[in-house]
């Protein structure tokens, strides 16, 4: 009770946000791993899977710079509708980012874990 | 970019509103990338909305605006980003001082970028006034002391240009310079 009263809730916010910034590729990253996904896909998918509240308006500037760095590939598909559906894939380069993601986040955690314990 | 069409009239003059926002947002940037994102906008509000009943079509579509958030705010960074790799393509001056202001935010780092950007095209300028007036431009000296470099209109009884038409060659050997330089930043800033 004394831990929650006097904790600094301003900064846990600031901090969880701060995670949440730069793990939003990581995860985007691991999605598109499975398959293709169009933008709003994509935000649905990231809410089944995390409990991030995503501010979806920040996805597509993320998306953007992940294209620009070559993480990325995108096309867009035309519909019925007559509006077009913008699908995403992980270019060669963004698996091998991944790849090495994957690691430094497997360690990070174990290291993680044990100062921890 | 095909518009969405709504039942519900206020649906509709929302939605326009929106997208006319996100136009005026983009409109500094070249046409291929104005239309990407309006596109990318217009594609993730028709997902999030074409399925709503008519009488609920207002909340859904406040809804999606709002977890969208404000053209203004939320497309910032991407129009400044776009708007200098615009600009280090063309090197067109527009471009540059529009990106210039963009990412006046992003530190000092774009703004040393404008200022070598500024050098390069100075000593472009004195290559060619160097042709239309040799008299006045170059490397002048005076009582063996450095008195000029560039351009001057009030020259003094003594002073004598050193470099010749060699001027123009270093001129051109310090816009290389300059430009290689900036390219270099430019990497550096792209890469933060």
């Amino acid at each position: 009770m004394y831990y929650i009263c006097c904790m600094n809730n301003e900064f846990v916010q600031n901090w969880f946000s701060q995670v949440k910034k730069g793990t939003l590729s990581y995860i985007i990253l691991i999605i598109l791993d499975e398959k293709e996904y169009y933008g709003y896909e994509l935000v649905q998918e990231i809410k089944i899977h995390t409990t991030l509240e995503v501010a979806e308006g920040t996805l597509y500037p993320l998306l953007n710079r992940l294209k620009t760095e070559g993480i990325v590939d995108s096309k867009w598909i035309e519909q019925e509708s007559g509006i077009p559906r913008k699908y995403y894939t992980l270019s060669k380069e963004g698996r091998e980012t991944l790849t090495e993601m994957k690691k430094i986040w497997s360690a990070l955690g174990t290291a993680i874990q044990k100062i921890q314990k | 970019m095909k518009r969405i069409i709504f039942n519900n009239p206020t649906a509709q003059r929302i939605y326009d509103d929106y997208i006319s926002r996100v136009n005026r947002c983009v409109s500094i940037l070249s046409a291929d990338d104005q239309r990407e994102l309006l596109m990318e906008f217009n594609s993730h509000i028709y997902e999030a909305t074409h399925n709503a009943a008519p009488e609920n079509e207002v909340d859904i579509l406040m809804d999606t605006l709002d977890k969208l958030g404000a053209p203004e705010i939320v497309l910032q960074p991407t129009v400044a980003h776009k708007k200098v790799q615009q600009a280090v393509r063309s090197f067109n001056p527009k471009h540059v001082v529009e990106a210039i202001y963009l990412n006046i935010f992003n530190g000092v780092g774009y703004f040393i970028w404008g200022l070598i950007y500024l050098l390069v095209l100075a000593f472009g300028s004195l290559a060619i006034i160097k042709l239309i007036a040799p008299e006045h431009t170059g490397f002048f000296l005076k009582d063996g002391h450095y008195f000029v470099f560039g351009y001057t209109s009030d020259l003094p009884s003594g002073a004598t240009e050193v470099l010749g038409n060699w001027f123009i060659i270093t001129v051109i050997a310090l816009m290389s310079i300059f430009y290689f330089l900036n390219t270099l930043l430019f990497r550096l800033l792209k890469g933060k």
